[in-house]
């Protein structure tokens, strides 16, 4: 549409159609710059020493010092933390993508009795609180002997609902007749699964397995109540520990922020298309 | 006709149609009902062991959990005898409700809410309009205003509570050399949930504004020829046009802001861990303090089922009220 009220506006008032496509831009950079800065800013602080953080007013640190990274790798137990996270992280992805699109698979393609009634109780416990089942799922998960242990959480995000419930609107648009084809063939339904509808799905399932990824990374309430003692613990409670650990030492904070961020902001580098495309796809189909 | 021929191998013992070109119609019938099941007799082990593990995690882990809750409220739960919890009626739910911390929570969060939306839904919406109208650049724009969505709410929390500290924070030195002044953000209780709100809002924003921008995009481009055709300003293409068509979208975003808002936790836990005195406290934060901090799992479950049946009814309420008139 911005094309059609620019070509009317060609001849009669450049100027005002230049402005017209400017005008965007303005909060758009603002924003951006927004989103950044902050990051930005945490960079810089955990290259300062504390003395140069409360008195300095540059925004480069004078004197650069690697010093506040090395604290946070001996004194807080982060390389254990780091590869619970990862451990953590991506065991839960990879299982709940691969149950996802199978569930998402079997509840698009396959007819059996009940299937929309199935379908409808499992959406209905997205719409329970997490804090609802806060309790009787610690105590579940200390029945099994998980507490403390990276298996209970890692346990409890096998399946996931959402997950479900996108791949299920992908499945349900790829057509039946490839996969009726195959069967002629004589290819089993494992094979038809592994060989055709995963490679088929393999935008949905990477945007998918983002979410997961981001969401296990970034998980607190559920570590903080399952996860005691420091060598069990994720980087995110070992980051909130930082606050009563190093009271109002900003540097420290910000070193051990930088190191949680840094993974993630990676992943984010090389999928952001997938986040994104991800996120909209989501936002439009429901 | 032998019963062999008609099975041929090596096609999952599906039966061959140009065989039966000619025969009659029940026999076809037969044929059709034979492929039919030949097709779908392998469907039902891989569906069987698709769906009984995914039926066992979920009577585990999700259906089992919620159906225990509802018992657990009218429980005074004895952590070390369990079996032997006295049934106490609608009492933990009294106390709930009869306890000062819980009101404030609860208020809180109804602030917070309120604050969310006042905040959340004019930017994003004015920020996506701006993304829908820029000719260039928009995947670039689109990627940095995410970025904050992608990063821990635990690390973000810590940043701001470094930025936005009264004395040392880089916002207020900013501030103090435009000579503008100087809140104390998280230190002031008058200031302090509006900040978290303020934190809350830039994290959530790229989120927002994604769906939204998806939305806006998704609306057919005919509609806008046509009011350009009638010579209609900006105001009123945003106001007749993509308003109304984004319904959907901005149902969709104005029932997750709510429930994600009223279930609001980390930030607070982190930021200010409910202070400064009790002007941040959270719902959630008093569900959390009753589990595992008094050990008292009947009250925190009475809460938290009080906490659901008012989202259930605010999103039943918005669905019903904000479901959209116009689609396309």
């Amino acid at each position: 549409m911005e094309l059609a009220s620019a070509r009317q506006r060609r001849h009669r008032q450049p100027l005002g159609r230049t402005l017209a496509q400017i005008a965007p831009h303005i909060p758009l950079i603002l924003c951006c710059c927004s989103s950044i800065v902050p990051f930005l800013w945490m960079l810089m602080a955990s290259f300062r020493n504390y003395k140069e953080l409360v008195t300095s007013r540059s925004f480069f640190p004078q004197v650069w010092t690697l010093k506040n990274y090395q604290d946070i790798i001996t004194r807080v137990n982060f390389p254990v933390a780091f590869k619970n996270s990862v451990i953590v992280a991506i065991s839960v992805t990879v299982v709940m993508v691969l149950t996802s699109s199978a569930l998402g698979f079997v509840f698009a393609k396959y007819r059996f009795w009940g299937k929309e009634q199935l379908f409808t109780i499992l959406l209905s416990t997205m719409m329970v609180p997490f804090a609802v089942v806060l309790v009787p799922l610690y105590l579940t998960v200390g029945k099994l002997g998980l507490i403390n242990q990276l298996g209970g959480i890692i346990v409890t995000g096998f399946w996931s609902t959402f997950g479900v419930f996108m791949m299920r609107q992908f499945m349900e648009t790829i057509p039946t007749e490839i996969i009726d084809a195959a069967r002629i063939d004589g290819a089993g339904e494992p094979r038809i699964f592994f060989t055709i509808v995963i490679p088929m799905a393999s935008a949905p399932m990477a945007a998918l397995a983002t979410f997961g990824f981001m969401d296990n990374w970034d998980s607190f309430l559920w570590p903080l109540v399952v996860l005691n003692s420091p060598n069990k613990q994720t980087i995110p409670l070992i980051i909130a520990g930082l606050r009563s650990l190093f009271w109002t030492r900003y540097e420290l904070w910000a070193a051990g922020s930088m190191l949680s961020v840094v993974p993630i902001m990676a992943v984010y580098a090389f999928a952001s298309k997938y986040f994104i495309r991800g996120i909209a796809m989501s936002g439009l189909k429901a | 006709m032998a019963e062999k021929e008609r099975l041929v191998a090596g096609a999952g013992g599906i039966p061959r149609a140009e065989m039966w070109r000619g025969s009659d119609a029940t026999t076809l019938a037969r044929i059709r009902r034979e492929a039919r099941k030949a097709l779908r007799k392998p469907q039902f082990w891989f569906g069987l062991a698709v769906l009984v593990p995914s039926l066992i995690w979920y009577g585990i882990f999700s259906f089992g959990p919620i159906l225990q809750a509802f018992p657990m409220a009218f429980r005074y739960y004895k952590i070390v005898d369990p079996a032997h919890s006295p049934w106490v009626g609608l009492d933990n739910f009294r106390f709930v409700l009869g306890d000062q911390l819980l009101r404030i929570s609860a208020k809180n969060t109804v602030t917070w809410a309120v604050l969310a939306f006042t905040l959340m839904l004019p930017l994003s919406l004015f920020i996506s309009v701006c993304l829908a109208n820029v000719a260039r650049g928009r995947n670039l724009y689109q990627a940095i205003i995410f970025l904050p969505v992608v990063v821990s709410l635990v690390a973000v929390s810590l940043l701001f509570r470094m930025v936005l500290d009264p004395e040392v924070g880089q916002v207020n030195r900013l501030l103090a050399m435009l000579s503008l002044p100087q809140p104390r953000w998280l230190s002031d209780t008058k200031t302090a949930l509006l900040t978290c709100v303020l934190i809350g809002t830039w994290k959530g924003l790229g989120f927002h504004v994604v769906i939204l921008t998806a939305g806006i995009l998704n609306i057919p481009t005919e509609l806008y020829d046509a009011a350009q055709v009638d010579g209609v300003n900006e105001w009123q293409r945003f106001r007749h046009i993509t308003l109304p068509l984004l319904g959907h979208t901005l149902l969709l975003i104005t029932v997750l802001l709510a429930i994600g808002c009223l279930q609001e936790f980390t930030a607070p836990f982190v930021l200010t861990e409910g202070g400064p005195g009790t002007a941040t406290y959270t719902y959630n934060m008093f569900i959390y303090k009753e589990a595992f901090q008094q050990m008292r799992f009947g009250i925190a479950t009475a809460a938290a089922l009080l906490q659901f049946a008012v989202i259930l009814v605010i999103t039943l309420l918005q669905l019903k009220l904000l479901r959209p008139q116009w689609s396309y």
